[in-house]
């Protein structure tokens, strides 16, 4: 029995380190200086926190390249998802708690707000990307904390529903008996109950926005408003890509997104599966 | 008739959604039935069926949704099966450091596609480390992304290596929350009488994920529809048009101007494409998962 389990997590842990490689060759090539860049090691043979330092203050590579200090990006990438992540939890879970408590809109919108988390964003954008323009916030933070919800509030709101549906009805029915109004059953004695459900929804809002390339590539382009991940793709132009940055820009994006994996564990497999796996 | 209070809750949702969602597919259907190039034409021109007259003889987005299609084929049943494989092995009763070995693998398809993109395209690279790995092997190096001539198909294959690599953790991770759900009573009561381990899994696990992995099918059919950023990051749809995915095409179609029709009109009409292949999907999982049961039961 003892020889088994030595066998076992052996070969589970030594499958996941050959599965995780790529972000290993990731991890090395943001600390190779840059005549290793392409070079064949795994690990820097002369580590070097150059690429970190110029991620800080801006790069030039002559025609490879140059790009601006990652600072500004990183802050519209946090700008933009806290705010999306704020506005759609709360939107989201008061729409979640009338639909799983008072059947608001029946099964039609309940169906019709599942539906759009499946619809793949590039099929809405162009009259989107016109509408920003008309309202005037092309190009702008605005503009982009307008559109994302189209992402975020099915998911937030979603994840709402199984969460006040995990809550017994008889907390607020009580409620509603001592002369409370739905409204206030909703804030006193439904919300504080699912403070761990709001913040989660939340997170996940947040990650997808964090994560989303598309809609800011299209919406957002230029170099004062784009967030993170239109910057990363900065690094490789038709002369080249300047790997050792482009890695260390990734961690950056990547840090993030593995703490958040690593709080949120529980919970992942009910978000990416829209509730349908618990 | 009076409208109840909680009405008023949904509002803030309807009126994004209907903003976000309802007026642009409005749009997209207006836009269908024109044609219009914003840097030619000082307003949209009114061309009847014509879009869907080019829809029809468009041999290049037939080509994209063939090559999403084989995506789809090549990449879904290897996922389904080293995935169940991965999960049967992490959640096997000896292995150890279940949890550190879960989050770990939920890493590659949470990391955003953009780097996980650019990670594979130093990975890929001609002189990168697979070629490099290969050739100790002996095997001579592989242009992945057909660069400078290689045989393009390769580059889709490349693809769907990648696409393979990146989804697989999902499904063991649905599975593994399968096997957990599964009651306790049936493992021991059948380990007492004498099943061996992959017994257990075949004839009592199995059954009961049936249900997980058709949602997993589907909703991985759904997210296929959405490959982009690889894309994108990888080989911006060639050589050629191999890797044109038809998210991709669209994307060529409506805001490139490196396509045979940059035509807001014509793109529109694709758009709805993909907008009735995913909204037919979408319909078909809810038919099947009574979303009435999920939300109220």
């Amino acid at each position: 029995m003892q020889k088994m389990t030595v066998v076992l997590t052996l070969i589970s842990w030594t499958i996941l380190a050959i599965y995780l490689t790529p972000f290993i060759w990731m991890i090395g090539t943001s600390f190779k200086p840059i005549g290793e860049w392409g070079g064949p090691h795994l690990l820097p043979q002369n580590p070097t926190l150059r690429n970190y330092e110029e991620l800080a203050t801006g790069g030039i590579y002559g025609v490879r390249g140059h790009f601006p200090p990652i600072t500004r990006y990183l802050i519209n990438s946090i700008i933009t998802a806290s705010v999306v992540a704020l506005l759609t939890t709360l939107f989201g879970s008061m729409t979640a708690y009338a639909i799983q408590r008072y059947r608001v809109g029946g099964s039609t919108f309940a169906s019709w707000i599942l539906s759009l988390r499946m619809i793949p964003p590039v099929a809405i954008l162009l009259p989107l990307v016109l509408m920003t323009r008309f309202l005037g916030i092309y190009n702008t933070l605005t503009g982009l904390i307008f559109v994302y919800p189209v992402i975020a509030l099915p998911i937030t709101t979603w994840f709402m529903i199984g969460s006040f549906k995990s809550i017994p009805r008889e907390a607020d029915e009580a409620a509603l008996l001592d002369g409370c109004t739905e409204l206030q059953a909703f804030y006193r004695i439904v919300l504080p109950q699912s403070i761990t459900g709001l913040a989660t929804a939340a997170t996940f809002a947040f990650l997808f926005c964090w994560c989303e390339f598309l809609i800011p590539l299209l919406l957002a382009p230029s170099e004062s408003t784009m967030p993170l991940t239109v910057f990363a793709a900065y690094f490789s132009n038709q002369y080249g890509i300047l790997w050792g940055p482009l890695s260390a820009a990734a961690i950056v994006i990547a840090i993030p997104v593995i703490l958040i994996a690593i709080i949120i564990q529980k919970y992942i497999v009910r978000g990416l599966t829209l509730g349908f796996i618990r | 008739m009076k409208i109840k209070a909680v009405t008023w809750l949904v509002i803030p949702t309807l009126v994004m959604l209907l903003a976000l969602v309802l007026y642009p597919t409005i749009y997209l259907w207006y836009m269908a039935f024109n044609s219009y190039h914003p840097a030619r034409d000082p307003h949209p021109i009114f061309v009847g069926l014509k879009n869907f007259g080019i829809l029809i003889r468009d041999s290049e987005a037939s080509y994209a949704i063939l090559t999403m299609l084989a995506l789809v084929g090549i990449t879904i049943p290897a996922q389904l099966v080293l995935g169940s494989l991965l999960a049967m092995l992490f959640t096997a009763k000896n292995t150890r450091g279940k949890l550190g070995l879960r989050v770990l693998l939920l890493l590659p398809m949470m990391i955003p596609a953009v780097i996980i993109g650019l990670n594979w395209k130093m990975i890929f690279f001609s002189k990168g480390p697979l070629n490099a790995f290969l050739s100790l092997l002996g095997v001579s190096p592989q242009p992945w992304l057909s660069e400078p001539f290689g045989d393009p198909y390769l580059t889709l294959f490349s693809i769907a290596i990648l696409d393979i690599w990146q989804w697989t953790p999902f499904i063991t991770i649905a599975v593994i929350s399968g096997i957990e759900s599964a009651p306790k009573e049936v493992y021991e009561a059948a380990s007492l009488d004498g099943a061996s381990e992959i017994q257990i899994l075949w004839h009592l696990i199995l059954p009961m994920i049936k249900g997980i992995i058709v949602i997993i099918l589907l909703l991985r059919i759904i997210d296929s529809l959405k490959i982009f950023d690889i894309i994108y990051m990888l080989t911006f749809g060639g050589p050629g048009n191999i890797t044109t995915t038809f998210p991709f095409q669209i994307y060529k179609t409506g805001f490139t101007l490196t396509s045979a029709h940059p035509d807001i009109g014509y793109a529109s009409l694709l758009s709805l494409v993909l907008l009735a292949i995913s909204t037919c999907i979408a319909m078909i999982i809810m038919k099947l998962f009574h979303i009435e049961k999920l939300i109220w039961e």
